[in-house]
């Protein structure tokens, strides 16, 4: 499978001013300002092959966002070597443009006081689509996503979650090779969120394009992400199958345990740290390699009526991982 | 080329969206030019000449003005770039292999023609009403070269204004106030809110080394015959000189804008 994607230590600082709050600070700024680097993605390094569907995640902040706007060219790196289907981004090619697509969650490219139809033949005669290929990919994304009724309508008259579709055909009707979507289903209701899901899944399936999304929600990335990339504070945490995320970062596993007969919470605070206990249940971090040892010696010490041995949750180990705070 | 050939069909059609703020637009338009007409005339009431001026020329004067600033200065690339570039809005275009000066240039050139459609009306209307004595050039070839000369000042006009407003790229909290500083001086020094001829000499002089007075001043002058042939021609010579500068400047502006822009606002 070929390298579409190279990304090799880059750096994105960027210069801010800060401002004290209130007049006095907003005066105060009109004269002497202090700045700081933010460090936005500080040596980044990774490398995506063609029909890949990788995950970025990370807190607000990360260097997620920041990262996809290098690649597609909207910012210059400070710092580093980016590639992506052989050309520089921030080069801004034509033949490079043609060949991906951006989209932002909160932004919008459709002409707000027109209906969408007449923003996607706007960005079929940018794009140079043939008018028989623009049809027959308008016809196949208008079925997936059942947007048939509303082409005609004012956008400004859609919905939230009609306009993303609307942005999405928009973004997709060059259909092109490499996708970024940044937070492709925010605000939008749990309904939606799943419909917008499966129709990523079945893009990078069908036209085995490659994609790279950002989402706040987990439920994303569980579901369409094979890999994925843990951002935090511009650096890169991990890079990875999903449950290769638990190897290497729970430290812990969680033991529940029912009992049959009263027990004390200071006895059970020998086996592990104890998260919950109401009576008849419990439930009790331990460190990993002494998961099985500490289920021993719950069963020979204690009336367990219902023992089980889990692993975390991905929530949990990646929230554990941004806050560097230890559950065990 | 054809894709700024959709742009212009769909910034027509943009217009017409809000048709009750376009009509009051117009009104306004109209409003002003009864006002400018009401002003003047209560100046030459009691005097013969002002400024050097009879009353029939400067009125001649203050017609064209509104004809020729209109088709100028109708801009709406002026009210929106500032914003696009500050909420990071720009990011649309620049992803796409479509040119943002381009792009905007086109609107413009949109929202001129329907301007100009309705200017057209508007002021027929307002000249039989009226009935001012205008003495335009006698020559259809000058008449011909002064509507040129205007599409240069358009022209001129634009990459001014865009020069300005890249400045966005480096303070995007301040575009408004950036925009209205710069079009005062722009309507004052091309001549609008006066001809440049009642300035002292030694301030018409400097501004004859300027790019302002090619805007509305020269073009009006040249629709009245105020110059001859090979002047004329020598005028639309370094107009065009002047649109070359101008592009110039504001292809560097916005090339160096770009290295700082920040993609703001997700």
């Amino acid at each position: 499978m070929d390298t579409v994607i190279r990304v090799n230590k880059l750096k994105k600082y960027y210069k801010v001013h800060q401002k004290e709050p209130g007049l006095g600070g907003s005066i105060k700024s009109l004269f002497s300002r202090k700045y700081y680097d933010v460090k936005a993605v500080n040596g980044v390094s990774f490398e995506i092959n063609e029909g890949e569907l990788v995950g970025f995640i990370g807190p607000n902040g990360a260097g997620k966002t920041t990262t996809l706007k290098v690649l597609s060219g909207l910012l210059y790196p400070s710092s580093g070597h980016v590639s992506v289907l052989g050309y520089t981004p921030w080069d801004r090619k034509p033949e490079f443009q043609k060949q991906f697509s951006l989209v932002m969650g909160q932004k919008n490219q459709l002409w707000w006081d027109l209906p969408a139809i007449e923003s996607f033949i706007l960005n079929r005669e940018i794009y140079e689509v043939p008018k028989e290929k623009y049809q027959q990919t308008l016809d196949e994304l208008v079925e997936l996503l059942e947007v048939k009724d509303i082409l005609k309508v004012q956008v400004r008259k859609l919905s939230l979650g009609q306009r993303m579709k609307m942005e999405l055909i928009a973004a997709l009707i060059h259909s092109p090779k490499i996708l970024f979507l940044d937070e492709p289903t925010i605000g939008l209701d749990v309904v939606m969120q799943k419909k917008m899901r499966d129709f990523v899944k079945e893009y990078n399936k069908r036209y085995t394009a490659t994609i790279i999304l950002t989402s706040h929600y987990m439920d994303d990335v569980k579901e369409l992400c094979q890999r994925v990339i843990i951002i935090d504070k511009g650096q890169i945490l991990f890079d990875g199958a999903l449950d290769e995320i638990i190897k290497k970062f729970a430290n812990h596993k969680t033991l529940t345990v029912v009992f049959s007969k009263k027990v004390s919470a200071e006895d059970l605070a020998d086996i592990g740290k104890v998260k919950e206990f109401d009576f008849p249940k419990a439930v009790i971090v331990v460190k990993r390699p002494t998961a099985s040892l500490a289920a021993a010696e719950l069963l020979q010490n204690f009336p367990v009526a219902d023992l089980n041995i889990e692993e975390p949750e991905i929530e949990d180990i990646i929230r554990e991982v941004f806050t560097g705070r230890d559950l065990a | 080329m054809r894709k700024y050939l959709t742009v212009f069909g769909l910034s027509f059609q943009n217009e017409f969206v809000y048709r009750l703020n376009f009509i009051m637009w117009r009104f306004r338009n109209v409003i002003r030019i009864l006002m400018t007409f009401v002003l003047w005339n209560s100046v030459f009431s009691t005097n013969k000449m002002a400024f050097g001026y009879t009353r029939e020329q400067m009125l001649t004067y203050v017609f064209l003005v509104l004809v020729v600033y209109a088709f100028v200065a109708s801009a709406p690339s002026n009210d929106n770039i500032g914003g696009e570039i500050s909420s990071g809005d720009l990011s649309n275009y620049l992803v796409k292999p479509i040119s943002y000066m381009r792009y905007w240039l086109t609107r413009d050139w949109a929202s001129k023609l329907l301007n100009i459609i309705f200017a057209a009306v508007e002021t027929s209307l307002l000249y039989l009403w009226l009935r001012p004595q205008i003495s335009l050039a006698s020559s259809p070839l000058l008449i011909f070269l002064g509507v040129l000369m205007c599409v240069l000042a358009a022209l001129i006009y634009y990459f001014l204004t865009k020069s300005a407003i890249f400045i966005s790229f480096w303070t995007p909290e301040s575009t408004w106030g950036l925009m209205f500083v710069v079009l005062v001086l722009l309507e004052t020094l091309a001549g609008v809110i006066f001809p440049l001829d009642i300035l002292p000499l030694w301030a018409g002089k400097l501004l004859q080394f300027t790019p302002f007075p090619y805007l509305v001043y020269l073009p009006i002058q040249i629709l009245l015959g105020k110059f001859t042939l090979m002047q004329t021609l020598r005028l639309l010579l370094q107009a065009g000189l002047w649109v070359i500068g101008s592009w110039y400047i504001a292809t560097k502006i916005w090339k160096s804008g770009q290295k700082v822009y920040g993609a703001s606002g997700r």
